[in-house]
């Protein structure tokens, strides 16, 4: 009767593939963040101007701030069911390290909400006008930015799980901290097309990733306990 | 201020006394303390498991049962006193604590959208490798044989707890932490539970449970709070 | 050493020895802040390019450079309350949220102010406002994170790990709002520090005010930490025995 203990990859893996299968069978509820993605990137146009040039001064900052509200409304379904169903608990009393479990569920979570809006974005960025030459950095930028994105909103979700309405105070906590993020994408943009060199916005894009990847989840699981207890 | 209770029904003392003796003590806690929101939930609270035992906690709502198996388990450390795992603190043995644990909670941990298998599987996993042919079995053997398949959100509460029951007889751990097991089964459910305890404790495996209904198992304790 | 740091951690020890300390730091923080006042407001020289607006700047200055402590001191309280549990750091992190808000509130409003004679409005998104203002929010993030959690260990532990989070991104948000600020407007910002009189007679009342909203600060946190002590031992015997007298 002596079976096989897991490994942690063994277990990430499980846990990656769980909850990718779970976002699968609720299409529709993941789906919605992209939707509101595209309706707030086009609210822009109607909302200020619809010159082309006027659009293209703003486009980036307005597919950054899009990207930055879709994130916040996907998060909340990142621990609520676990929570709710006691999914939670099973996790935290895993013999691997709470690290990797988390950092799985917020990889997982990100490939079903941030990942799409990333795919989409030049899409609305061709809506708005925006140079084309600055495709390319906005389609890198986001896909360096949205992760921490996730990451921090992790951290707040983790807080904030055991709330009956958590809506406002998730979004008080987890907006300014992304406000690092928002200043190195749209300048990224605004920067390169004046011809500065993208490399250097991609570091410091790039360190902020590797900063929150091996940060954030710690920080997520202490606040899961904390909500747990 | 309510001072816990130890008691061992009487018929299980002749009987196993020798056995209880030689067996080790699996784990203890020691003068456990708690409060919640300026109310003292437990005190002075000692108790032992050991090898082969079945440890029933008992006591009215709001007693602190939930959170006494959260506290057991790891999951709530506000408390004071200790609690040993074959007498060493559990935080110098961690991985091997949480390695042959096994929780089932008053909310059983099972995803809605998921069926009874992937549920299962994942849980699983997140001890120890499983194959297919076990979960299959295991869920056949709980009663779900046929909703394998089917989404848990379709399945009844009582037929939820028994996907969650299905780890019993899949998983190696040696404690069992099950909170109020037996609320939604029905008859067939509460002796198929019942004989997985006993054969669990036949093992040497121990269990702590709370539950208002009356076990026969051979080696009981039994333990009010409140 | 760890018997001291107990003790300094029970309630009932930091309210007593707090209470001897109180008339002491109150009569050093009025007497600073008398001098500091007066002579800031009556006898330094006028600045030839902003008049007497500048006078604010004996206020903004030092509100705006303590609001900037608040942050590490709730994560250094945070960290003591996350590893070792004590219920004083606790409290200080508790308090010091609604306290250090005020001090943001208060350093934005005086800094508007003297932003409407230097730059003409009263809002301009520099890069310190900027960074105050989203200090500001994270602050509110932790107030209210503490008053929705009704827990009060839950919320403790919380709030304590959120300032820790909090902390690390105020340097991180300070670091790249500046950046974005200079890169956004070369050229155009009336840096509040680059035209400043830098003579003793300016100064030095500067300093003295420092010291004076320091001891304000430090007096207004050990103030709401006994409020808050009182609050949360009601039910103990020293507490019952102080309010019979």
């Amino acid at each position: 009767m002596n079976k096989q203990r897991t490994s942690t990859g063994q277990a990430f893996w499980a846990t990656l593939q769980r909850d990718l299968l779970i976002a699968y069978k609720r299409k529709n509820d993941m789906a919605n963040p992209f939707m509101f993605f595209l309706i707030v990137a086009s609210l822009f146009p109607i909302g200020i101007s619809p010159d082309p040039e006027r659009l293209a001064e703003i486009a980036a900052g307005v597919l950054w701030i899009s990207a930055l509200l879709a994130s916040l409304l996907a998060m909340d379904n990142l621990y609520r069911a676990d929570y709710e169903d006691g999914s939670l608990e099973q996790l935290l009393l895993s013999p691997h390290p709470l690290y990797f479990l988390v950092l799985a569920k917020n990889i997982a979570h990100w490939l079903v909400s941030g990942l799409p809006v990333v795919l989409v974005s030049p899409l609305i960025a061709y809506m708005l006008n925006l140079p084309s030459e600055s495709y390319m950095i906005l389609f890198v930028t986001l896909l360096l930015g949205t992760p921490v994105f996730s990451l921090l909103g992790s951290i707040g979700v983790a807080l904030t799980v055991g709330l009956g309405s958590r809506g406002l105070i998730l979004a008080v906590i987890t907006l300014p901290m992304s406000v690092p993020v928002l200043i190195a994408g749209t300048l990224a943009i605004e920067q390169t097309s004046n011809g500065a060199s993208l490399s250097g916005f991609l570091a410091i894009l790039g360190a902020m990733l590797l900063a929150s990847i091996s940060v954030a989840p710690l920080a997520s699981g202490a606040a899961l306990r904390i909500s747990v207890n | 201020m309510t001072p816990a209770t130890v008691d061992t029904p009487g018929q299980d003392i002749g009987t196993d006394a020798s056995q209880s003796l030689t067996s080790a003590v699996m784990l203890d806690g020691t003068d456990l303390f708690c409060e919640r929101d300026d109310r003292i939930l437990f005190e002075q609270l000692n108790f032992t498991v050991s090898e082969g035992q079945v440890l029933q906690i008992k006591g009215s709502n709001g007693s602190g049962k939930t959170t006494l198996l959260h506290i057991l388990c790891g999951l709530n450390d506000s408390y004071q006193g200790s609690i040993r795992w074959y007498g060493q603190a559990i935080e110098t043995q961690a991985e091997e604590f949480y390695g042959a644990l096994l929780y089932i909670g008053h909310r059983v941990g099972v995803n809605k959208v998921l069926t009874p298998l992937e549920n299962l599987r994942w849980t699983c996993s997140l001890q120890q490798q499983v194959s297919d042919t076990e979960l299959y079995r295991a869920l056949a053997e709980v009663g779900l044989r046929g909703f394998e398949e089917s989404q848990c959100f379709t399945l009844s509460a009582g037929q939820q707890q028994r996907a969650s029951l299905a780890r019993l007889l899949i998983s190696d751990a040696r404690l069992w932490v099950l909170d109020e097991p037996f609320t939604t089964l029905d008859a067939g459910g509460l002796s198929l539970l019942e004989g997985l305890l006993r054969s669990h404790a036949d093992a040497g495996g121990a269990v702590i449970v709370t539950t208002h209904h009356d076990l026969r198992v051979a080696d009981l304790q039994q333990m009010t709070l409140g | 050493m760890w018997l001291w740091f107990s003790k300094l951690g029970s309630p009932k020890w930091f309210y007593e020895l707090s209470g001897k300390w109180l008339p002491w730091l109150i009569a050093t923080m009025i007497l600073f802040l008398v001098i500091g006042a007066t002579w800031a407001l009556l006898y330094v020289p006028q600045d030839y390019q902003q008049g007497l607006t500048n006078r604010i700047m004996y206020v903004h200055v030092p509100v705006a450079s303590l609001s900037l402590s608040f942050f590490p001191l709730m994560a250094v309280a945070g960290t003591i309350t996350l590893v070792w549990k004590m219920k004083l750091a606790d409290m200080v992190v508790k308090v010091a949220a609604p306290l250090g808000a005020w001090f943001t509130a208060l350093a934005l409003a005086s800094g508007s102010i003297w932003g409407v004679d230097t730059w003409g409005t009263w809002w301009i998104w520099d890069g310190r406002l900027t960074s105050l203002l989203l200090q500001l929010f994270l602050l509110l993030g932790i107030i209210s994170l503490r008053s929705a959690l009704e827990d009060s260990d839950a919320a403790a532990r919380a709030c304590a790990l959120l300032s820790i989070v909090g902390c690390i991104n105020v340097v991180v948000i300070k670091y790249s709002v500046d950046w974005w600020n200079t890169l956004h407007q070369p050229g155009t910002t009336f840096g509040m520090s680059s035209d400043q009189p830098n003579g003793p007679e300016f100064w030095i009342p500067l300093l003295i005010m420092g010291i004076a909203v320091a001891l304000f600060f430090t007096v207004s946190l050990i103030l709401a930490t006994r409020n808050e002590i009182l609050e949360r031992e009601r039910r103990s015997q020293w507490v019952q025995e102080l309010v019979q007298e």
